[in-house]
């Protein structure tokens, strides 16, 4: 008898909960009905927190530090801002990131605002989180190019940092992995939730334009971009191949032609590819599955008003000529071109938008962009000396 | 007395100073006998293919051979310094400083082993190339990386196909510039030729005498290779500047030294045993080009040879093996004017013009 009950209790229970799951699926499908069935376009929440990683302000402050110090590299003249500067959008602006003195990168620098949502980082998701991309790029040959060893040991002879560390971690030494945990903090702090299309989202409806209103609609509908840009951070986090243009740089320049041949080389490609491949082959690198050539990781439209230029290799430098892009239903497939079979995604095709369409899907991406969020540069605490006594700041006289 | 037991112990005690003298003499000696001909000229060993020492000799010159381009080979072992950089202890890649003397790059092929703690075997001479190029404080360039700079060069490529027969490589690039500096190798000696004056002769006598360089400083590159505690002070610079510091500190972390958080004193040669005893022993360097080669000891300590005989003569520093030797300052003179002998002619060679980047035209035909 009493078995009974608790087995109904216990449904009832989950009864509720399961209820409200489906009527809140059933409204999300209903509110997009006769247009798709992705995930809706919503406000930005707070951004996701790892367990073993919390956030506390002097962890933040830490890695705020960290993030603008050359010395967490190899030659001490590139420190993360080099390439994700605040002022120019947290990226370096240009269509291939500058990368190392000396060499070139090979990809456009994504911004940092909004990167604490990502599941993965970079534009073929190599890295799976904050804390292993900050390291792979301070390590990475044509980034910063330092060395674990030789990093902590300057975190070491800095005083500052020796207590920081220590107030934040536990440490009585730095730790460089620490070091990107507290990198991560930061990051995880630089998230954009006020833009007019948050606002309003979140009840305040005036904060976009006429002109954005009915762009939301052409995005969700003609234009269906929300095939891959949904959800809250507008991207599904999956990949595809679009046929965007190859960046001519790298049949100009000869830095960038050298990095290309060792990006294939350091992601271990087969003999054949190597020699044959002109095109960046994307998440083929990772996946090693032809079918993923040329696929890049769909970017977040948010911050899109500071992150120009645009796509893995920066070939658009304005959202107009990516509205054009789309309209006419992406690009050739340089893929099938040089290795006979495509991976082109299927959803693009010809939009047939008019000039008016296009003006208003533009506005709503101009709502996807608040203010500018800008940090300036901190002052970065000296290297000490330790005569025997301690490691110490010493006061020049 | 009972006369078996007298004899017996007669012969016990033959047998024991025999075996007492062994022990005296073998360390002054070696094993081989007569030392006065240990030291003598280089033997001959075969010259590296032209073509490879031709294009070692650009390569070592070659910026782009360091992670942010900046150094080179000859930024540290500069020809018109010895192959040296004349600096008490190394320079290093941007952001940090070495605490080691750079030692000359002459007459490598004849070394036993490589660096002041004999940590590289001599007979590896691509290894240590490899080491230079792709170590953090070094010249910080990955070695991946490294091949793809070279194949951007029309000139390098050519060479490379010439000299070995296929494109830039890693590998190769480390035997072309051994091939270089095997061509690197002391040129009419005055000892070698036996035409040293009076006072180097007299120095001599006393090298393999009442001096007793010899012990150490035999074999045709007045080197043994084996490591010894001579009791040479740490430099100051060591701990105040923070980047030799903070380098000393990551190169000891690296080589597994154990406490080195808390180190204040150049492991030495313990970096590669690893045993209590051998604690601040460092190889003992060759003399052939000493002259050229100031300051001197493994961190630059000891300004001039004459500052070295006197360091000798005390019988080093704390914790020294050495014993003092009572030389007068004419003694002094000539050991020092028989070190000088041990210099030939100056060999340098002009830094080369090298060749730069060119964009591969029609790059998208072409094969990577």
């Amino acid at each position: 008898m009493s078995r009974n009950r608790s087995k109904l209790q216990f449904f009832g229970k989950g009864l509720v909960p399961l209820l409200a799951a489906i009527s809140i699926t059933l409204v999300g499908i209903a509110s997009n009905a006769g247009e798709s069935q992705f995930p809706n376009l919503v406000a930005l929440p707070g951004p996701p927190i790892p367990a073993d990683n919390q956030q506390t302000p002097q962890k933040v402050e830490l890695g705020k530090l960290l993030f603008f110090d050359a010395r967490l590299g190899g030659d001490v003249s590139t420190s993360c801002a080099s390439c994700h500067n605040p002022e120019i959008g947290w990226t370096d602006g240009q269509d291939i990131c500058r990368g190392y003195p000396g060499t070139s990168h090979w990809r456009n620098c994504q911004t940092i605002i909004n990167a604490a949502y990502w599941d993965k980082l970079f534009w073929a998701g190599a890295s799976r989180s904050l804390e292993s991309q900050a390291r792979g790029a301070a390590r990475g040959a044509v980034a910063g190019n330092g060395e674990d060893d030789l990093m902590e040991e300057r975190l070491r002879q800095i005083p500052e940092y020796v207590k920081r560390f220590k107030g934040v971690f536990g440490t009585e030494r730095p730790e460089i992995f620490d070091a990107w945990r507290a990198i991560a903090a930061f990051e995880r702090t630089l998230v954009q939730r006020d833009t007019p299309f948050d606002k309003y989202m979140n009840g305040d409806k005036k904060a976009m334009s006429q002109d954005a209103i009915k762009g939301m609609a052409l995005f969700k509908g003609k234009a269906d971009c929300i095939q891959c840009h949904n959800g809250p951070l507008l991207t599904d986090q999956k990949y595809y191949n679009l046929g965007v243009p190859e960046n001519e740089i790298f049949d100009e320049e000869p830095l960038k032609q050298i990095t290309f041949r060792f990006e294939q080389y350091a992601k271990g490609v087969s003999e054949e590819i190597y020699r044959k491949t002109k095109s960046d082959l994307g998440l083929y690198y990772r996946s090693k599955r032809h079918k993923d050539m040329g696929k890049f990781r769909t970017p977040s439209l948010r911050y899109l008003e500071y992150t120009s230029p645009y796509m893995h290799n920066g070939v658009f430098w304005t959202p107009e000529e990516i509205i054009d892009f789309y309209n006419d239903g992406g690009g050739e497939d340089v893929i099938k071109k040089t290795f006979g079979h495509t991976t082109k995604t299927k959803l693009l095709k010809p939009l047939n938008l008019t000039d008016e369409e296009k003006e208003q899907l533009l506005a709503f991406l101009e709502s996807l962009s608040g203010e500018e969020i800008i940090i300036a540069a901190p002052a970065l605490p000296p290297y000490g000396i330790d005569r025997g006594d301690g490691l110490k700041v010493e006061v020049k006289k | 007395m009972n006369r078996k037991i007298s004899s017996f112990f007669i012969i016990q005690s033959v047998i024991g100073s025999v075996i007492l003298l062994v022990f005296l003499i073998v360390p002054v000696t070696g094993l081989s006998g007569d030392v006065s001909q240990d030291i003598g000229p280089l033997p001959k060993i075969k010259a590296p293919g032209p073509e490879r020492a031709a294009l070692g000799k650009l390569l070592f010159f070659d910026l782009r051979l360091s992670g942010d381009a900046n150094l080179s080979c000859a930024s540290c072992h500069h020809p018109d310094k010895g192959w040296t950089d004349g600096n008490e202890l190394s320079a290093a890649y941007p952001g940090s400083k070495y605490f080691r003397n750079t030692q000359t790059i002459l007459n490598m092929a004849y070394k036993r082993y490589f660096y002041w703690d004999g940590r590289l075997t001599g007979k590896d001479r691509a290894t240590q190339v490899r080491d230079k190029i792709t170590e953090t404080h070094f010249m910080n360039l990955d070695g991946r990386l490294m091949q793809e700079r070279l194949k951007q060069v029309p000139e390098y490529v050519a060479r490379f196909k010439k000299a070995f027969g296929g494109e830039p490589s890693f590998g190769k690039t480390l035997k072309a510039i051994a091939a270089f500096e095997q061509t690197l190798i002391s040129q009419n000696v005055p000892f070698d030729s036996a035409k040293i004056s009076e006072e180097a002769q007299k120095g001599l006598d006393l090298f393999k005498g009442k001096a007793g360089c010899i012990q150490c400083h035999n074999g045709p590159m007045f080197s043994d290779f084996e490591p010894y505690k001579l009791g040479v002070p740490e430099h100051p610079e060591l701990f105040t500047d923070p980047e030799r510091a903070t380098t000393f500190r990551s190169v000891l972390k690296f080589l597994g030294v154990p406490n080195f958080e808390n180190l204040r004193k150049d492991p030495g040669f313990f970096i590669v045993s690893k045993l209590k005893k051998d604690f601040g022993k460092f190889l003992t360097p060759s003399l052939r080009e000493v002259s050229r080669t100031a300051p001197y000891m493994h961190n630059g300590t000891i300004a001039t040879l004459e500052d070295v005989v006197d360091f000798k003569n005390r019988g080093g520093g704390e914790g020294s093996e050495l014993k003092p030797l009572n030389l007068s300052a004419d003694e002094k003179k000539a050991l020092v004017a028989f070190l000088n002998s041990l210099s030939g002619d100056e060999i340098t060679v002009d830094p080369p013009k090298i060749p730069e980047y060119q964009v591969i035209a029609n790059w998208r035909k072409m094969p990577n």
